[in-house]
């Protein structure tokens, strides 16, 4: 079964590698017109990314402006770092490293001030489809993620709430796809002791 | 399968928590559940503020290319040649000797903890030389960011805004040969000291003329911004732990 699988993944990442050969070409283009200091190549690149960028500062920080302000870092050390990069990766995946990095610190920073005072929507913006209707259920998923260990915690992000596969995850945090999906399983397993007194929601 | 995975948990830069290797059993139903709440967790509320964050991106790569070019008054550009690892560290110990006097025995401050970097500076290996370098910059870069924050009224005093200026210039030259130094392999030591190269600059910036409450604010905001001082705390005493560490 597993070998089925994998075999499947394979083939349906050759079509992917496929696809995606014009998307690369074009984008190491516009990585050698940076290099050169075109604007419009860096531009280009920052269109490319951006909303992917944002959109996993902010899962992980939790806080708008702090989103912001790791997005802009992590592509003004891109931009400034560019003749660094040597292509092993691909670009968003390099910048998804640097944004991840810069989301942590913040967070780190954020905790070593304890200056949680906002109300808790504001670390969590419910969506209409899936979010728990019970408020307390709420608090306590958000607190027991925020409880989880760094690494784990980033993990199931980046899974769970922005979709990323194990094999993203793996080129961003730098481990194996088996310590990804290992970490993934060690997040749910943590949550779902801390909200053992919510087990009728999700137990049919 | 243990071994690979503490290997590979341990080779990283992430905190996976005391318990890293244990793997709970499946809940199927609970990670239906967990994975369908997920999505809604820190979920972006409105569109990607794309042309703001643009502006801000160009802001600072102007202000970095500005510095770099020399428009900025009191700045000195360095050229973004290749390092040499030596004479970063007999600038480092220089400058240290001659700061700690001229500044620090002044302020009577507490002298910074210079003994315990370690004086062997003619070890071979470039990992240690770099990291006694570094403890040695970030020990002056604490001080002078201390004394700008502690000076209140500093705005008032241009003769210590001089100083100021001309203590962070001395920081800067040694803040930037260790951002350019091939042996700087560490990544958040090396994102520290760009974001003590930004606050630097924009001291010596302004160290030309009497501050006003804006241009403090400026430098106060990306202090705070960038929690400068705690982060330097903290590198500080892992640097000298480090070089010791290697004897």
């Amino acid at each position: 079964m597993e070998t089925e699988g994998t075999l499947s993944l394979e083939r349906a990442n050759q079509l992917d590698d496929q696809r995606a050969q014009p998307e690369r070409a074009n984008e190491r283009a516009l990585i050698e017109g940076a290099r050169r200091g075109d604007p419009s190549a860096h531009r280009a690149l920052y269109d490319t990314h951006v909303d992917r960028v944002y959109r996993l500062a902010h899962r992980l920080t939790g806080v708008e402006h702090l989103a912001r302000e790791v997005t802009q870092d992590t592509f003004v050390r891109a931009f400034a770092g560019i003749e660094g990069f040597r292509g092993d990766s691909a670009f968003g995946t390099w910048l998804h490293q640097i944004a991840v990095s810069l989301s942590l610190n913040e967070i780190k920073r954020q905790k070593r001030e304890r200056a949680r005072n906002a109300p808790l929507d504001d670390a969590m913006a419910l969506g209409e489809h899936t979010a728990p209707s019970d408020p307390v259920l709420r608090e306590k998923l958000m607190q027991a993620v925020n409880d989880l260990p760094e690494g784990c915690r980033t993990v199931f992000m980046m899974h769970d709430a922005e979709g990323y596969t194990h094999q993203e995850i793996a080129a961003a945090l730098g481990v194996t796809e088996g310590t990804s999906k290992a970490q993934l399983a060690r997040a749910r397993g943590k949550l779902r002791v801390a909200l053992a007194q919510f087990a009728g929601e999700w137990k049919p | 399968m243990n071994d690979h995975r503490k290997h590979d948990l341990n080779d990283n830069q992430y905190d996976f928590g005391t318990d890293a290797n244990v793997v709970p059993p499946d809940d199927p139903a609970f990670d239906a559940w967990v994975a369908k709440a997920a999505p809604a967790l820190n979920a972006p509320r409105s569109d990607v503020p794309r042309a703001e964050m643009w502006e801000a991106i160009q802001a600072a790569r102007r202000t970095s290319e500005d510095a770099q070019a020399g428009k900025v008054r009191g700045v000195t550009p360095i050229p973004r040649a290749p390092w040499r690892l030596l004479s970063v560290i007999a600038a480092a110990l220089l400058i240290g000797v001659a700061l700690d006097r001229v500044f620090l025995h002044k302020a009577d401050r507490p002298v910074p903890p210079v003994a315990a970097v370690p004086s062997r500076a003619d070890s071979s290996d470039p990992a240690r030389l770099y990291r006694m370098a570094a403890a040695q910059t970030l020990t002056q870069a604490e001080a002078l960011l201390t004394a700008y924050r502690a000076g209140g009224t500093a705005e008032r005093d241009p003769v210590m805004a001089r100083q100021l200026g001309t203590w962070g210039r001395q920081v800067l030259s040694s803040t930037r040969l260790l951002i350019d130094s091939p042996a700087g392999d560490d990544p958040q030591l090396r994102a520290l000291f760009n974001d003590l190269e930004l606050v630097l600059v924009q001291i010596i910036q302004l160290s030309g003329a009497p501050l006003d409450p804006s241009d403090r604010a400026l430098i106060d905001r990306a202090l705070e911004s960038k929690d400068l001082l705690p982060r330097i705390r903290t590198a500080v005493p892992a640097g000298v732990a480090a070089a010791g560490s290697a004897d």
